[in-house]
This record gives structure tokens, C-alpha cells and sequence, in this order.
């Protein structure tokens, strides 16, 4: 499988090597930076003690393949001098995020491959941590939230209208941070232009994140969560705010010559962990957002393996009608690849809970011959009847 | 019904418990787990890189030095890599767990568990004879403590709070140690208190600390009765 996927990167080499403006990135500021006062050692400190449990910790995806992709990508953004001291780790979370600590430690969640469509929205958001990195802004939102807490713990022993300006000065910590956020946003675009990367797709990245709470509040018959961020107490300014001052910004930053958005090197690279990603998202019972996720990722072409996840979602979910649906899509897949166990397996344990429980049996009878050494073989040969 | 300050316990040993005779057995002290820092004015938990590094030298000075266990080596190991370096951080991370439970459930008082009162019965099982294999040692001993101290506006805040009847608690001083079994997984001793003594940025203070953290390890020689107040 690796040989695989590097043989596909390395074929799509010419494209991503023709990106221009390499050359043209920022000056180094430092080769390695070291924390300097007080506050900022401190902060140091803990960053790397969190950096000493994440090294051993078994979230932390390993596959060398995928690393060297994430990290290759974050060094043609931001620049192979300022990547030098960052260390990037993949953690096994399956939501959309990144983080980034004080000493320079990068945190990529997993759930961020299926959301993000190309390398150039990959390149934003790892752009983006690099910003917050860079400009030191966890110490200075650290500096702002103690000076506030501070006189916020004072005012609040004043009663009911000491605790609302209390609240009020807490509050105003959450508008800097929502300030840091959007001059990240903002930082990334630069990055993204001197790299030769599209920089709309910054902007694109937020309208898939909108489009999906929406897919998840209409499986749900709920109203859409897309426009709710925590108001005054909220760290990061609205996903509609951040989409529209990126697509501003990016008509005015562009990159030099033809942009690209390096989408078939991303769905190389990134291929063999899908499986694996779309597995955990299924266990996120969240119907709505998977299959906004799949049909994302199928782009019109239904694939073997995105129906049978198909199939696996309303398995999973299990409401009325939903083991019918679930049984056709496991035939469509099974119409692509009749050799592929785990089909009959969806399929046969779908037929189980319908009035077909005689095919069921011979689906799974079927699971079993191909693939004897199952680790649920004993359980399923159980269901099939012997 | 006993008093709180008689139900209050700040170790537990496995019943019955004693160090091999035939031989002398290792004991191995595992990376420990140092904080300390500043309580600001307001609430906040502030690292400080100067203090912990000086507290985590001298702790592991001090307990090198005046461990005090008879028939016993005990020694400092370093952080492994790899495979060793996964396995430890679970067993790390599954003791710090259990610890938590000794505490709730069979030391401070509020929550104990009738069937939990007497003994100490908790165990890490036996995969961490893993730990054993690769240290080479017969026990393995993890130690945790945090101390955040008042910083002046803090104490501001206290006194300026007790004018209004508003108490504002002064820092943060808690520490708890365990010994297993590296054979069995088998917890044979935990100490815990929230609110330990000595000032671990100074020598004096390290040692006390060290003193405390250590109270009713097996195999040192039992110390004069604590003192009601342990500041």
C-alpha cells in the first residue's frame, strides 16, 4: 500500500514543483527559537510536557507516509527554514480541527482529511496553526486573560453589578482571542499565495464546514448549528465572518502565474486512510454529516468501498427503513466487487433484521469462505446457523 | 462513628505485604510527574519553568539520598523510546487512574466504599511485567505533585475577600505516590494528601516534601506521629 501511494506522489511531482513563488517566502526570523521570559517558559514548560505524552500516546497516527505528506505540505506553505523546529503529529480524533502549542508543537485531527478537499485547504489550516505559532499568540492571550481575571476576581466580589462587569472584562478576552483567529486566517492567505496554492480555497474550506452542520441538523430535523459559535464567550469569530473576509482577502492575494489546489496528490497521498477515517466518523452516529462526507468524497463516482460505508452508516444507525437502504447499498457494492467480504457481511447482518433472514445466512456464509480467519468468525458463524 | 480527622488516611498498604528476603530487590522510580507554579489573583494555574525545574532536581535528590528503604536499591530510569516508551506512558496513564480511585474510594473521606474501607486490593494487572522486563527491576514507584503558589495580588485578593466574608483559597499544594509490583501490577502502597508542606523551590522544603510523599513506603523506618497540622 505505501509503495502505492508513493509511487502516485512521486508522479505528481511535476505538478506541485511547478508551483511558483517558492523562493518567495517570508525571511527567517529565528533558526531556534527559545522561550524567553517568565511567562513564556512557563507556558513552554507544560506545551512540552504535553509534547513528552503525545510522543508515546496511541492516538498518534505513525503511517511515515502520511507524515512525511502533512509535513511536506506544511514546509512548501510556510517555508523549509520556519518548518525546520515545528513538529507535526496526526492524532486519531474525528472532527475537523488543528491546534498548535507555544513551543512549536502542530496537532493535525484526523477528522480533517475527510473535510478538507485538497491540498491547498490542507495548506491553509496548517498555515493558519503556524500564524498562531509564530506570533506567539497563546502568550499574549494568556497575559490578556490573567490581567482580566485578575480584576474580574475583584470586581466579582461586589455583588450583581460587580459580576456583570466582570463578565465584561472576561468577555473582552474572547474578542482577542476571536482578533488572533482572524489575523491567523489572514497570515495563511499570504503563505498560501507565496507557495502558489489557490488562495480561495481558505475561504472554500468554511462553506464545506457550513454546508455539513446543515447535512447533520437536516438528518436530525434540527436547526442548522452553522451560525453558532458562543457569542460574546466564543474563541473563534463565526465560520460566515471568517468565509467572507478570506474570499475578500483572497481576491487581492493571489499567487504568481497559474494557482493549484493540488487535488490529485492530496487524494493520493491520502487514499489508503480513508477507510479507516470514514470507519471513525460512521461511529460518530452522525448520518447526516456522512453522508455529506461520502457524497463529498465519491464527487458523482460511487466506489465499492463509499457505498459499502453508505451501507454501514444506516446499518449503524439502525432506524426504520434504514436496514433496507442499507441492503441496497451493500448490493451496489456488491455489484462492483462480489469478492469483497465485508459487503456480505453489511449485507447478511442488514438481511438479518429483515424478512429475508434465509439470504441473510448465506451472505454470512459467504463472509465466511472468504475470509476463514475473520476475528468475529466464531460470532457470525453463530448468526449463519453453523 | 469515626471522627473525619481519624477516617482521613494518607496511606494504604496491601495487607500482609513484605520485600523478599532472600535478596535485595530494585525498586525503580519512574519519571516524576513535577508542577509548579503561580495561583494567580485570578483562579489562574500559572507554570513556571525556573521553579519546576529546581523542585524536580531536588526531589529526585532527596529521595536518592534519604529514601530510607531497607533491603531495597532505588534508582531513577530514564524515559524509554519506542515500543517500552507506548507501553510505560499507558501504565502511567492507567495508574494515575486507579490512583484516583484509591484516593476517592479508600483514603480521603466522602466517597469510600464500604467493601474498599479495609486493605487495598486494586491492581494494574499483570501486563506490566512488561515494565519489569524492560527496567530489570522487581518494583516501580510514581510520583505526582503540584504545587501552585499564591502570588501577591493573590494574597491581596484573600485579604480583601476576608474583609468581605469571601474566601479565596491561597494556592495549591497536592501529592500522591504508589509502589506496584512490576510482576504482578499489584498496587502495594499509595500515599496521598491534597494539602502537603514544604516549599519544594528550596532544599529544606524538598526534603520535607520528600518526607511526606514517601510516609509509609514499605521497608523505611515508621516516623515519629504526624503532627495534626502537616504545614
Amino acid at each position: 500500500m505505501l509503495a502505492v501511494s508513493s509511487l502516485l506522489a512521486g508522479s505528481m511531482v511535476p505538478q506541485s514543483s511547478a508551483a511558483p513563488g517558492q523562493e518567495a517566502s517570508p525571511p527567517v526570523t529565528q533558526a531556534a527559537y527559545v522561550p524567553k521570559d517568565k511567562d513564556e517558559r512557563g507556558l513552554w514548560m507544560m506545551a512540552d510536557e504535553e509534547e513528552r505524552q503525545l510522543r508515546t500516546s496511541n492516538f498518534v497516527i505513525r503511517d511515515p507516509a502520511i507524515n512525511a505528506y502533512v509535513r511536506d505540505v506544511l514546509c512548501r506553505t510556510i517555508g523549509q527554514a520556519e518548518c525546520a523546529p515545528i513538529r507535526l503529529y496526526v492524532v486519531r480524533t474525528p472532527y475537523f480541527n488543528a491546534t498548535s502549542a507555544p513551543n512549536g508543537m502542530i496537532q493535525v485531527w484526523s477528522g480533517l482529511f475527510l473535510r478538507v478537499r485538497n491540498e491547498a485547504q490542507l495548506a491553509a489550516v496548517l498555515a493558519h496553526e503556524y500564524v498562531h505559532y509564530r506570533d506567539r499568540h497563546f502568550l499574549l492571550l494568556w497575559r490578556e486573560l490573567r490581567a482580566r481575571a485578575g480584576s474580574a476576581t475583584f470586581l466579582s466580589m461586589f455583588g450583581l453589578i460587580g459580576s456583570l462587569v466582570a463578565m465584561g472584562q472576561l468577555s473582552t478576552v474572547f474578542s482577542f482571542s476571536r482578533d488572533q483567529e482572524s489575523a491567523a486566517d489572514s497570515g495563511a492567505v499570504y503563505m498560501l499565495a507565496n507557495a502558489g496554492y489557490d488562495t480561495r480555497e481558505s475561504a472554500l474550506v468554511w462553506g464545506q464546514i457550513r454546508d455539513e452542520a446543515d447535512a447533520t441538523a437536516a438528518a436530525r430535523q434540527a436547526k442548522s448549528r452553522k451560525d453558532k459559535n458562543g457569542g460574546i464567550f466564543a474563541t473563534h469569530p463565526p465560520t460566515a465572518d471568517r468565509m467572507t473576509a478570506l474570499f475578500a482577502l483572497s481576491e487581492k492575494v493571489k499567487a504568481n502565474g497559474e494557482p493549484v489546489n493540488g487535488v490529485d496528490r492530496y487524494h493520493a497521498m491520502l487514499a489508503t486512510l480513508w477507510p479507516s477515517l470514514i470507519d471513525d466518523q460512521i461511529k460518530l452516529n452522525d448520518l447526516g454529516a456522512t453522508e455529506f462526507l461520502l457524497a463529498s468524497l465519491a464527487g458523482g463516482t460511487w466506489t465499492a468501498d463509499l457505498l459499502y460505508a453508505r451501507g454501514e452508516t444506516y446499518r449503524a444507525r439502525g432506524a426504520a427503513g434504514d436496514f433496507e437502504k442499507a441492503a441496497g447499498f451493500y448490493r451496489e457494492a456488491m455489484a462492483q466487487a462480489p469478492a469483497n467480504p465485508e459487503v456480505r457481511r453489511g449485507l447478511g447482518l442488514s438481511l438479518l433484521r429483515l424478512d429475508s433472514a434465509d439470504e441473510g445466512r448465506e451472505q454470512l456464509k459467504e463472509y465466511l469462505r472468504l475470509k476463514p480467519d475473520a476475528v468475529d468468525a466464531p460470532m457470525i458463524r453463530m448468526l449463519a446457523g453453523g | 462513628m469515626p471522627t473525619v480527622a481519624a477516617a482521613q488516611e494518607r496511606h494504604a498498604v496491601r495487607p500482609g505485604f513484605a520485600y523478599p528476603k532472600d535478596r535485595e530487590v530494585k525498586i525503580v522510580v519512574f519519571r516524576p510527574d513535577v508542577r509548579v507554579g503561580t495561583l494567580t489573583a485570578g483562579g489562574l494555574d500559572e507554570p513556571n519553568a525556573d521553579w519546576t525545574a529546581t523542585a524536580r532536581t531536588l526531589i529526585a535528590a532527596e529521595i536518592e539520598r534519604a529514601h530510607g528503604v531497607q533491603g531495597a536499591t532505588v534508582s531513577f530510569v530514564g524515559e524509554p523510546e519506542g515500543e517500552d516508551g507506548v507501553r510505560l506512558a499507558q501504565y502511567r496513564a492507567l495508574f494515575g487512574a486507579v490512583a484516583d480511585a484509591i484516593m476517592i474510594h479508600r483514603l480521603f473521606v466522602g466517597n469510600r466504599l464500604q467493601s474498599k474501607k479495609e486493605g487495598l486490593d486494586w491492581t494494574l494487572g499483570e501486563g506490566v511485567s512488561a515494565l519489569a522486563d524492560a527496567t530489570g527491576a522487581d518494583y516501580g514507584l510514581f510520583l505526582f505533585t503540584h504545587d501552585a503558589y499564591g502570588s501577591s495580588g493573590r494574597k491581596a485578593a484573600q485579604i480583601f475577600g476576608a474583609m468581605f466574608g469571601v474566601a479565596v483559597i491561597p494556592g495549591i499544594h497536592v501529592g500522591y505516590a504508589g509502589l506496584i509490583d512490576l510482576k504482578t501490577g499489584d498496587v502495594i502502597w499509595l500515599n496521598a494528601d491534597p494539602q502537603m508542606g514544604g516549599d519544594v523551590r528550596t532544599p529544606e522544603g524538598a526534603q520535607k516534601r520528600v518526607g511526606q510523599l514517601l510516609d509509609g513506603l514499605p521497608g523505611r523506618p515508621v516516623e515519629a506521629p504526624a503532627t495534626a497540622k502537616r504545614n
